[in-house]
């Protein structure tokens, strides 16, 4: 499994995203750069230009059409990703901590950061399925998130029948998408340790959500019960899960420098690391990372996923075949199983 | 003794994960299996837009089959 470096940011990343299709990967790092690269051979397809501060997050829409990038700016804004042209700004009081589009690609959210005089914010925009419309300037939706400490994360579910957000004190909260409504809030974290990352599985009938907690848990999106639960042994930044039939979490995190005495790669535990999703057992790690693991992603083909690092770096690394024959004992007996069930209808 | 214990214990880890892989499985059947209902019943099709995404590259190599 040998890495590709992708090395064109100054500063560290904070998230990297794969198109739909798996061929290109976008990221952001704190240089208010914006990148587009091939996941293939790791060439830079194009930078998108126009933030005046770190960025948070990014996001790309099933056709691999629109680019959405937020930021300290106090900007969301989206791209055309083919020509590299700012279709929209949106701006705001503070500053934009998450984008994510819907699985249909139609709706976007903004997550605000909450200051002083200001809550944290949820906006959710119409996306014109034309990158020669005019994007509107006004939410259909708007979130204010007062009963609950700060969002973090935030995202939309199956169907988009409801945003899930993180918050900086271990809380998971369910809303209705079409209402705003707070529909449940549960506590999987550890009391007053952030959920710093939430992804999807393919039908985003379930997520994963990774804390400071040091440990990272599979939820249902409709009940938000939790399914299973990963322990890792420093506080974690990331979760991805790899689409099935797979079935893996990555995890990603590491003690930043300032608070690990000793800054040794080792030390500070600057590996991707691999679950089994159903069972929970660590299966591997991945070296390469100077610096914590801010982001892991997987394709969403499945053959390879990559990591953002504190380091500047964005590592690629596609899968050897024997990542994708091994199997438990149980697994391969399940299979037989199944095998055998189809044999005898068909 | 020992290994007669270890091969016990194995046997308990074995019979652990047997259950939590049907129990997953049971589970992901019937969310599937609701989730394409209700996308039926709301005249969409089986899979989301950014599921589609995948199937298009596989078609271009001559074979349309959703892998899930």
């Amino acid at each position: 499994m040998r890495p590709i470096l992708l090395s064109g940011h100054e500063r560290a990343l904070t998230q990297v995203k794969f198109s739909k299709e798996g061929d290109f990967i976008f990221s952001v790092s704190k240089d208010h750069n914006v990148c587009a690269w091939y996941s293939a051979n790791g060439e830079r397809f194009g930078m998108y230009k126009g933030h005046q501060g770190a960025l948070w997050s990014v996001d790309v829409d099933p056709t691999t059409t629109f680019l959405a990038t937020g930021g300290a700016d106090n900007t969301m804004r989206l791209w055309e990703v083919k020509t590299g042209k700012q279709l929209k700004q949106w701006e705001f009081p503070t500053s934009i901590r998450r984008v994510e589009f819907s699985e249909d690609g139609k709706l976007l959210l903004g997550v605000t950061e909450k200051r002083t005089g200001q809550l944290s914010n949820i906006y959710v925009y119409d996306i014109a399925q034309d990158v020669n419309a005019e994007q509107s300037d006004e939410p259909t939706l708007r979130i204010v998130v007062d009963e609950l400490p700060r969002v973090t994360v935030a995202g939309f579910s199956y169907l988009n029948r409801y945003i899930i957000t993180g918050h900086e004190n271990g809380c998971v909260a369910q809303w209705d998408a079409k209402t705003g409504e707070m529909i449940a809030d549960e506590y999987p974290h550890e009391d007053g340790a952030s959920v710093t990352d939430l992804q999807w599985s393919a039908d985003r009938t379930y997520f994963i959500t990774s804390s400071k907690d040091k440990t990272a848990k599979l939820q249902d999106a409709r009940t938000l019960k939790v399914l299973h639960t990963y322990v890792a042994d420093t506080p974690l930044n990331s979760a991805a899960i790899t689409p099935e039939p797979t079935n893996y979490v990555i995890l990603g995190g590491g003690q930043a420098a300032m608070d690990v005495t000793t800054t040794s790669a080792r030390q500070g535990k600057f590996e991707a690391r691999f679950y089994h999703k159903i069972f929970e057992e660590e299966v591997g790690r991945v070296r390469g990372h100077f610096g914590p693991l801010n982001y892991v992603a997987v394709s969403p083909d499945g053959k390879c996923y990559c990591s953002g690092g504190e380091d500047g770096y964005v590592r690629v690394h596609h899968f050897d075949p024997p990542y994708f024959d091994f199997k438990y004992e149980v697994e391969r007996e399940m299979q037989g199983h199944m095998n055998r069930r189809m044999e005898q209808e068909l | 003794a020992d290994s007669a214990k270890r091969s016990s214990a194995d046997k308990a880890v074995v019979e652990g994960r047997r259950r939590q892989l049907e129990e997953w499985l049971a589970w992901r059947e019937q969310v599937v299996e609701e989730l394409v209902e209700e996308r039926r019943e709301m005249g969409l099709p089986d899979i989301s837009e950014e599921m589609a995404a995948l199937v298009v590259d596989e078609e271009e190599e001559g074979d349309a089959k959703v892998v899930d």
